[in-house]
């Protein structure tokens, strides 16, 4: 196999750019939310490649395992809150979530 | 060109397609779908990086779990009825300039990258990952795993206790 | 091998007996929750016993040595110690400060699982400010966030609340996946998770100072998002006013003296070298990394940011928040120092600055349980209604302005003192002028509720005792401490230890 550790950087690079993109671009949380994943991913792929081409580190691979642990939880509580949110706005975008505003 | 990069760069194509289509998608349903062939993407990567658990995790956890619970979300916060499951985007001048600063930090992160030097060692062969990981998890990280049931404990009393409806 | 393993776990088991005990009293208040389901008082009460016997195992736990427990996943040691004995005395008394919430007990909220967060969420910042190795400092800023988050939202039918804990979950789940993209890139630069490894590659010092730059900022997104330091504070004043007002004190609190301890940690094990240095000198750094300047110009940042925008601020929960804010830069102030004297100012601070503004926020609390409102405006002549908790409040502003002869002073003091030691007069200078800004927006309060509204024939406000003497409890020691102060001063400096060989 001739692709590197750089092609998969490379791959993790991109996602985590557009992770970051949808972050900051999208108004719904729950997109907010999935660009987030993208990140969390793309944080992974480093891991895991880092671990092969680091002399099979399986350090790497419990860091990747606690990351999906966490980003399950997160999603639940996220999306608790999200839905509670709609109970109470009837909406869920963030920027429209303002009543503490000076 | 072996086999082997034929199937890194269908699963890169798949991951980076998809990704967009998150990202870019006005439909929030659209978005969700894409987001489980990025997640299969990733899985796809993992097996060629040799971490068998973690690509099986990946589809357990990621796809069966955590995508399954945002398309619940997706769907419980928009009319269903309705056509609106749009979302709404910041305003064009904020979305292209943060476009444009994205699109330069990737470079710079792709070229940085390109110029580290990272810790790179030979691998010795491994059968399987599984065995390994499990002696790990219940060894050097036996406190990790345990805080992070936990954690779990307390997300799902807080979750639960938040998306309860009030008693009427 | 396995006996070896075992041995180990044994004596790792012995030494983690504080936060067993709190993981016990967090499963016993969810099975007290669930057995006497109307019981109101009992889950605060068996948290309260839980918080108390894991003090008792704390103070009991050996000062002398330090160590590192299961595979060097976390470090016990003195300054752990005192950070831990900070965030359980803070938790102590947000549960007896939530016993006279009105708004946390409005329309018979079940009580039950706002106990079990705290306790998790105390349980997530002794892992914290213990932690040795990046994974566990991901996961246990992890528990603790959780917890928090939920908490901040604990009202969820109340529109500000349920608003703040969306903006804190959005914001903190993204600065928590930054911090972690860091850290896959550290570990790919030097192979290892734990901070002592990673220390020994980071001395051979052939990194690329640009990859470490980039991961060091992501990393920093997520520690400085805990600390809330400027240019990643922006959740903490919407968070801070929707919250209940207990999560507000415990977040601007216990949270923070956690997220400092990691920051001081990371610091330390990661980039100095760890031969022991004398006291008064800084600690020599072993990457290229200029982390003084870098830590000195966040703090700028911090305190100038939240004592300019305080100033602005009508309502008095958010003006706290700010606040807050600012008093996190006068702790960085002190991180920047980066050697033993700065550490013990930092301790000596937060000692301080618990005591403080959890008593402001307590006299926050009680006046607004009395006129549902936290505007300043409605603090007139506040004064003259209730006297204890006007005089209460004054001394609370006072010391967190830094003015003699109250505790605020000591801990300003010793901050501006260890600076200045260190040869940072400049950054002295900025702190000095920030706490003379403070002095305006703290006295607003004051003079809302003495100078103003005199005239006003309003009816006196009668507060239960125990809330009296919660209040008295707290504004003794705000006073003591600015006279007395040595006792801290020794145990602060006794404490700076870190666990650092390997």
């Amino acid at each position: 196999m001739t692709v590197g550790l750089e092609g998969y950087l490379a791959i993790s690079a991109i996602l985590f750019c557009l992770g970051l993109f949808g972050v900051i671009t999208r108004k719904n949380a729950i997109m907010v939310l999935m660009g987030l994943e993208l990140i969390l991913n793309s944080a992974n792929i480093n891991f895991v490649a880092f671990a092969k081409f680091g002399g099979m580190n399986i350090d790497g691979h419990i860091a990747a395992i606690f990351v999906i642990i966490l980003a399950a939880a997160e999603a639940a509580v996220a999306l608790a809150i999200v839905l509670n949110i709609f109970q109470n706005y009837k909406h869920v975008n963030i920027d429209e979530v303002d009543s503490l505003k000076e | 060109m072996e086999i082997l990069d034929a199937v890194f760069y269908l699963f890169a194509l798949m991951i980076v397609g998809s990704a967009s289509v998150v990202v870019f998608s006005k439909n929030i349903m659209y978005s969700a779908f894409a987001l489980l062939f990025t997640l299969f993407g990733v899985a796809g990567l993992y097996v060629l990086l040799n971490a068998d658990f973690l690509a099986v995790t990946q589809i357990m956890i990621y796809i069966g779990g955590i995508l399954i619970l945002i398309i619940f979300g997706v769907m419980m916060t928009n009319k269903i009825r309705g056509v609106d499951i749009k979302t709404g985007v910041s305003g064009k001048v904020q979305v292209y300039s943060a476009g444009a600063a994205v699109l330069v930090l990737g470079i710079t992160m792709i070229s940085i990258f390109n110029n580290t030097e990272w810790l790179i060692k030979d691998a010795p062969a491994l059968d399987a990952t599984i065995k390994p990981i499990g002696r790990l998890l219940l060894t050097d990280y036996l406190i990790a795993f345990e805080a992070a049931s936990v954690l779990l404990l307390a997300a799902i009393i807080g979750a639960a206790m938040i998306a309860r409806r009030k008693k009427a | 091998m396995i006996e070896q393993f075992l041995t180990e776990l044994q004596k790792s088991l012995s030494l983690f007996k504080p936060e067993s005990a709190l993981v016990i009293t967090f499963l016993m208040t969810l099975a007290g929750d669930l057995i006497f389901r109307k019981s109101e008082k009992l889950t605060a009460n068996i948290t309260l016993i839980g918080f108390v016997v894991t003090g008792f195992f704390l103070f009991n736990e050996c000062n002398d040595g330090s160590t590192t427990i299961f595979s060097g996943m976390l470090a016990v040691d003195s300054f752990a110690k005192f950070f831990k004995i900070i965030i359980l005395l803070s938790s102590i008394i947000v549960v007896i400060m939530s016993l006279f919430s009105k708004e946390l007990f409005d329309g018979k909220r079940p009580m039950g699982e706002y106990y079990m967060l705290i306790t998790s969420a105390t349980f997530g910042m002794f892992l914290l400010s213990s932690a040795t190795n990046m994974i566990m400092i991901y996961l246990s800023i992890e528990i603790m966030s959780i917890s928090s988050y939920i908490l901040a939202g604990y009202t969820k039918e109340i529109n500000r609340a349920s608003e703040a804990s969306l903006k804190y979950v959005i914001f903190g789940a993204v600065s928590s996946g930054l911090m972690i993209y860091g850290i896959s890139l550290l570990f790919g630069m030097t192979g290892s998770l734990n901070l002592l490894e990673i220390n020994q590659v980071l001395a051979t010092g052939d990194l690329n100072i640009v990859t470490l730059t980039f991961s060091m900022i992501l990393i920093m997104a997520g520690i400085g998002y805990k600390i809330s330091a400027v240019p990643f504070h922006f959740w903490t004043p919407d968070v801070y006013e929707g919250a209940p007002v207990t999560i507000t004190a415990y977040l601007s609190v216990a949270s923070k003296a956690a997220g400092f301890a990691v920051l001081i940690r990371f610091l330390r094990l990661g980039f100095t070298n760890l031969e022991t240095a004398p006291e008064s000198e800084t600690w020599a750094m072993i990457s290229n990394l200029d982390w003084q300047f870098i830590i000195a110009v966040l703090s700028v940042l911090t305190m100038t940011v939240g004592n300019l925008v305080a100033l602005w601020q009508t309502n008095a929960k958010r003006m706290l928040a700010y606040s807050s804010i600012a008093h996190a830069g006068y702790i960085l102030m002190a991180v920047a120092v980066m050697n033993d004297i700065g550490t013990a100012a930092v301790m000596i601070y937060f000692f301080v600055y618990m005591i403080m503004n959890l008593g402001a926020f307590f006299a926050v609390m009680l006046i607004s349980n009395e006129i549902d409102s936290d505007e300043i405006e409605d603090y007139t002549g506040f004064g003259y209604r209730s006297p204890v908790l006007g005089i209460a409040l004054v001394i609370f502003l006072i010391s967190l302005t830094g003015l003699p002869p109250t505790a605020g002073f000591i801990g300003k003091y010793f901050v501006f003192g260890a600076v200045i030691d260190s040869g940072l007069i400049w950054l002295a200078v900025v702190g000095i002028l920030n706490s003379v800004v403070s002095l305006y927006y703290y006295m607003k309060i004051v003079r809302n509720m003495f100078v103003r509204g005199v005239e006003l024939e309003q009816k006196d406000v009668h507060f239960s005792p125990g809330a009296i003497m919660v209040l008295v409890a707290l504004a003794i020691p705000t006073l003591v401490f600015g006279i007395y102060f040595q006792q801290i001063v020794e145990w602060a400096k006794n404490s700076v230890q870190m666990f650092v060989s390997n």
